[in-house]
């Protein structure tokens, strides 16, 4: 399996390759005023408006100063109720893509933050898969995508 | 109160006590023996009574024996003692009723008996001296009258009754006189009860006034005694408290007077033998300092008795010994003042004769050091000379040499200056060097992010992609080499750079020591043709020189022998003066003796 490599904090943590949109360099955001915690403005993709989440903050970390390898990943955000949505997250150190061995990965067995996934041990230390899915707790979905809500109101009341 | 009687007083006071005691007891006694001896009387009168009473009962019984007698007999003598007993009776019974007449109850008694007596003295016995007068001398005249019923009836009621009254009678006497006698017993009683407790009274009474009187008498005498004792043990102070007022008291008072008048005497004695053993030892004191040589003591002893003038007189002994002495120390003080003044100023003589001939003797030595000296220099003179001629020509050409660096210090300045300007466009190379790499990384960085989403979308191609995948791979690979060489570039540029502006900041400081070097350089330049100018003023003055030191010479040579005559007399000088210089001194110590002797005397008041 694939894995987009950064770091949150001091630890490498790996993003699933087939999840990003596109790797972007880091560029000046639109500021949300009384948005919620993590998520740290707005960009244009391509004439889209995307939010943009810092994942220090998401895992509760001061977030760090902008350096060359300060990136935007565009991922796919897949919300539970089934629509898609481009979500930016704001990552530090992005070193590239590594492949990782389905056999390496295994459960890191301690319940911390929901969106910790497996991990695998490499020649760089431990590296731990994000669940993207996970990432957003159930008020910062509401706040970012508040159509879903709408949406899955019509698809119940289609039939 | 007692305290204030006299002694005499006291005395009448309490003999007078004992005195009325000893006549209340009397009184009573007297009273009592009145009253016991009345009962006397009384109990005789009551016996007298009972007495009279036997005596008229007798005299009944005598009446009714001779009356009887008669019956029987019939002799008339019997009669006529019948009638003289019958006349005794009246007269008994009058004296009862005479005793009894204090009695009412006895005198109606005694009154009814006489009638009844009257009664049976005429009824019976009267009667019957009738019958037997009548019978006369008849036979049986006696049994006849017998049978009378007077006679010949047992109970004899008449009579009967008399005698059972007249023993009523003397059976109330007897009561009374019971009765009487009772009474003197309780009159004894109380009599021996007054005579003993008045005794015991008068007794302790007696010797409470005497104790009372022998301690008012006793302990104003022991008082005084004490005092007395005391004043004659030595305690001056000692008097006698005044316990009472009476005549003891007056002479405890004059006792006291009388010792404080001989305390103040004492007092006053020994106040005058005081001042007077005062006197003489302040006398005695001043005159002990003299005898120790201090002079100093004043006798402060005045008036006109006999140690008053001695004091006086020893006053004015001191006072013509103090002038004496002070005029003596005063003298000795100058003598040794003006020894001194001359062994010093002798002294100063000498040594500046001594100093005097030293130095005359070091000028000589100086003096033919300086003609030694000026030959020398007179050679060395010569040499100066030559070295200055010499100097002249060497400085012209050190100038010549120091305007040739002068100018080649010119040409360094220059130099520096074009080397700066191309170490700042070398500072402006280096500058485009480094913004020609930020662009570079700016590349590499895009280069990286397009690998990075390159390697993306081939992972997203799936198996389509694998090949572009590896290519991605290998422009990420090569974006990274270029970043890293692009920051090696980065780092020597820098290094250059840093190099660079420490070469342009050593190249400003050279020049600035260049150009002060070339200040220096003039300044030399400027000194040696000032001294060079000097010296070629030096050459004639040396010649000047030259002469003053060949007649100095010379001079000093005169000096010389006039210095050796000098030397000669200042010997001479220096021996008088040491012999004069013995003479004060022995002077000197002359005037110490005097001074020390005579300061063993202080005089000064």
């Amino acid at each position: 399996m694939k894995l987009l490599v950064f770091h949150i904090g001091a630890d490498r943590y790996g993003l699933r390759l087939r999840e990003v949109v596109r790797v972007v360099p880091l560029l000046e955001l639109k500021q949300l005023p009384l948005a919620p915690e993590p998520v740290v403005g707005l960009m244009d993709y391509h004439g889209a408006s995307v939010p943009v989440v810092d994942l220090c903050l998401a895992a509760g970390l001061a977030p760090g100063p902008d350096h060359f390898d300060t990136r935007i990943i565009v991922v796919d955000y897949r919300a539970p109720e089934g629509t898609l949505h481009l979500l930016g997250l704001r990552a530090e150190r992005v070193q590239g893509v590594q492949d990782v061995a389905d056999r390496l990965l295994t459960e890191s067995g301690v319940k911390a933050a929901p969106f910790l996934g497996q991990v695998a041990g490499d020649a760089h230390g431990m590296l731990q898969v994000v669940e993207l899915e996970h990432l957003l707790t159930p008020a910062l979905r509401i706040a970012l995508f508040p159509n879903d809500a709408n949406a899955v109101d019509a698809d119940e009341h289609a039939p | 109160m007692f305290k204030d009687l006299s002694i005499k007083r006291k005395l009448y006071l309490g003999f007078g006590a004992i005195l009325a005691i000893i006549l209340t007891l009397l009184i009573i006694a007297y009273n009592r023996f009145n009253s016991l001896s009345e009962a006397n009387l009384w109990d005789r009168h009551t016996m007298d009574v009972i007495q009279a009473i036997d005596n008229l009962r007798n005299d009944l019984l005598e009446v009714q024996v001779e009356a009887r007698g008669y019956y029987l007999t019939g002799s008339p003598a019997r009669l006529d003692r019948t009638r003289k007993e019958q006349h005794d009776i009246p007269e008994a019974i009058q004296k009862l009723q005479q005793l009894t007449k204090d009695n009412p109850v006895q005198v109606t008694r005694f009154t009814k008996l006489e009638t009844m007596i009257n009664s049976w003295g005429k009824d019976v016995i009267e009667t019957q001296l009738v019958m037997r007068e009548q019978l006369g001398d008849k036979p049986g005249a006696a049994d006849a009258m017998g049978r009378t019923p007077q006679l010949a009836t047992i109970t004899n009621s008449a009579i009967g009754d008399i005698y059972k009254f007249m023993n009523d009678a003397a059976a109330e006497e007897r009561r009374l006189l019971g009765e009487r006698s009772a009474a003197s017993s309780n009159l004894q009683e109380s009599m021996r009860l007054v005579i003993t407790v008045g005794g015991m009274a008068c007794v302790l009474l007696g010797a409470l006034v005497a104790w009372l009187l022998v301690g008012s008498l006793t302990s104003p005498l022991s008082n005084l005694t004490a005092a007395v004792g005391r004043i004659a043990a030595g305690d001056q102070g000692a008097r006698a408290e005044v316990l009472s007022n009476d005549e003891l008291g007056k002479v405890t008072e004059e006792f006291n007077r009388m010792a404080q008048s001989i305390q103040d005497s004492q007092a006053k004695e020994k106040a005058v033998s005081d001042q007077l053993r005062a006197k003489v030892d302040s006398l005695l004191g001043v005159v002990s300092k003299a005898a120790s040589g201090d002079l100093t003591g004043t006798i402060d002893v005045t008036g006109t008795d006999a140690i008053g003038q001695l004091a006086h007189g020893l006053d004015r002994m001191f006072e013509n010994l103090r002038s004496l002495l002070n005029n003596v120390q005063k003298a000795g003080i100058q003598v040794t003042t003006s020894a001194t003044e001359i062994a010093a100023s002798a002294k100063q003589q000498e040594a500046t004769g001594i100093e005097q001939a030293q130095t005359s003797v070091e000028i000589l030595s100086t003096t033919k050091e300086i003609s030694a000296n000026a030959s020398q220099l007179l050679k060395t003179m010569e040499e100066a000379t030559a070295v200055a001629d010499y100097t002249t020509t060497a400085t012209a050409d050190a100038q010549g040499n120091l305007r040739r660096m002068d100018s080649t210090m010119q040409h360094m300045v220059s130099a520096t200056d074009s080397i700066n300007a191309k170490l700042a466009a070398l500072s402006e190379k280096a500058s485009n060097i480094n913004s020609v790499l930020i662009t570079i990384t700016k590349v590499a960085d895009q280069t990286n992010i397009l690998s990075l989403n390159a390697a993306i979308e081939a992972e997203k191609a799936g198996e389509a992609g694998r090949g572009f995948s590896v290519v991605a791979t290998e422009i990420r690979r090569l974006a990274d080499q270029t970043s890293v060489s692009t920051w090696d570039i980065e780092q020597m540029l820098k290094e250059m750079q840093s190099a660079v502006s420490a070469s342009v900041m050593g190249m400003d400081k050279f020049s600035e020591e260049i150009r002060r070097s070339v200040g220096e350089v003039r300044q030399v330049t400027d000194q040696l043709s000032g001294v060079m100018d000097q010296v070629q003023k030096l050459a004639p003055q040396f010649d000047a020189v030259l002469q003053g030191m060949q007649s100095q010479a010379v001079g000093a040579e005169q000096i010389s022998a006039t210095m050796m005559q000098l030397n000669d007399a200042t010997q001479q000088t220096v021996e008088s003066l040491k012999a004069t210089s013995e003479a004060v001194h022995q002077l000197q110590y002359a005037a110490g003796d005097l001074q020390t002797s005579v300061a063993n005397f202080a005089v000064a008041v």
